[in-house]
């Protein structure tokens, strides 16, 4: 149980990023009637963004 | 004058009258943070289903929700110190239920809340074992920042799991595991919102009024009546003061000072306290930066 939490804890800023910054991103363009750049998909370069950020939140230890 | 200066009788004797009189402010039953505090949560509620029929405004939803959480901390503040009702009396189960609900907007585990106020309160200003020293700051903008980075998921964490370690309390299993479900509530209610298209409703309605909620309280409950962080004793850690925003946008933290000597007086109790109390609070070299006040009382500013 712990080691799971400990894992949880450890990729949580990714889970966000993908759980909710993903979706966030692509019904912000939708809802702003832009296009998501290199003509992918709003969700598929929300993700891109999301895992992204995650990944970096993960490594700074923060987000700012 | 300070404290040290007067003698072990006067000030056994004046510690004796501020008793005395802190004690009537502890009789009367805080009904208006009962209200509050239920009735907070409730409006919050209320909102989302208000939003998603399209009866009131996405931008509406996010000024009223910022609303409610700025003032969903103070009802359980109370609730954490059983002002409303002590342990072992007949609505101790109310105390508890303001204490728990009026947080939910906030997603702050009510037990985890307390264990960490009660390390606060025992050694408020004091960097390493104040777990609200991370709200310090020279400016307000320092202080925002600092409160910023605390507020980081590892940071916080840090934060609690020091306190935790330090902690005698005997709920901290339940506490913590109360902390774990209300948390991951939070981000897969979150997450199941935002994959179901509402995800601009969530941020607006919840994540982003969650952090300024948050900002706001932390900056007049920890900042405000700390500041400057460089007094540490029972009656220099907080001091009283003047808000340029008034009592009510402080959210009454001008007299925090008496919340931290008589912790079980209700929030509403601590003005007419603090008038009442000034005097002997006075005798004690208590910090008072009112602009009444006498110099050698004031802060301390290095």
């Amino acid at each position: 149980m712990e080691a799971v939490l400990g894992k949880l804890e450890e990729y949580g800023a990714v889970l966000f990023g993908i759980g909710f910054m993903a979706p966030l991103i692509a019904q912000s363009l939708a809802a702003a009637g832009l296009a998501a750049p290199f003509g992918l998909p709003n969700i598929v370069f929300g993700l891109a963004v999301g895992i992204t950020l995650g990944l970096v939140a993960k490594w700074r230890r923060r987000w700012l | 004058m300070n404290a040290g200066a007067l003698s072990e009788d006067l000030n056994a004797r004046y510690r004796r009258e501020e008793s005395a009189i802190a004690q009537k402010y502890m009789q009367r039953f805080p009904w208006e943070m009962v209200v509050w505090g239920l009735g907070n949560t409730l409006i919050w509620m209320s909102l989302w289903p208000l939003v998603f029929a399209g009866a009131l405004p996405l931008w509406a939803g996010f000024l009223l929700s910022t609303l409610c959480c700025t003032l969903a901390y103070l009802p359980s503040h109370d609730a954490q110190h059983q002002s409303i009702a002590k342990k072992g009396t007949r609505l101790h189960w109310l105390n508890e239920l303001v204490g728990h609900f009026a947080l939910l907007p906030l997603v702050l585990p009510y037990k985890i809340a307390w264990i960490e106020h009660r390390e606060h309160h025992a050694n408020a200003n004091d960097p390493e074992l104040d777990p609200d020293y991370c709200f310090h700051g020279k400016t307000i903008w320092a202080s925002l920042w600092n409160a910023t980075q605390s507020r980081q998921p590892w940071a916080q964490s840090e934060i609690v799991a020091k306190v935790l370690e330090r902690s005698n309390a005997s709920n901290i299993k339940q506490a913590v595991i109360e902390a774990l479900v209300l948390r991951s509530g939070y981000y897969l209610i979150l997450a199941v919102l935002a994959w179901s298209g509402f995800a601009i409703e969530a941020f607006f309605l919840w994540w982003l009024p969650r952090h300024l909620g948050y900002t706001y309280i932390t900056t007049c409950l920890g900042w405000a009546p700390h500041f400057p962080y460089e007094e540490t004793g029972r009656y220099r850690d907080t001091r009283a003061w003047k808000s340029p925003i008034g009592t009510v946008l402080s959210l009454g933290m001008e007299y925090h000072q008496v919340h931290h000597l008589f912790p079980r007086i209700p929030l509403f109790q601590t003005a007419p306290a603090y008038w009442e109390l000034r005097d002997l609070l006075e005798r004690h070299g208590a910090r008072d930066d009112r602009p009444d006040a006498p110099a050698h009382l004031k802060s301390a500013l290095q």
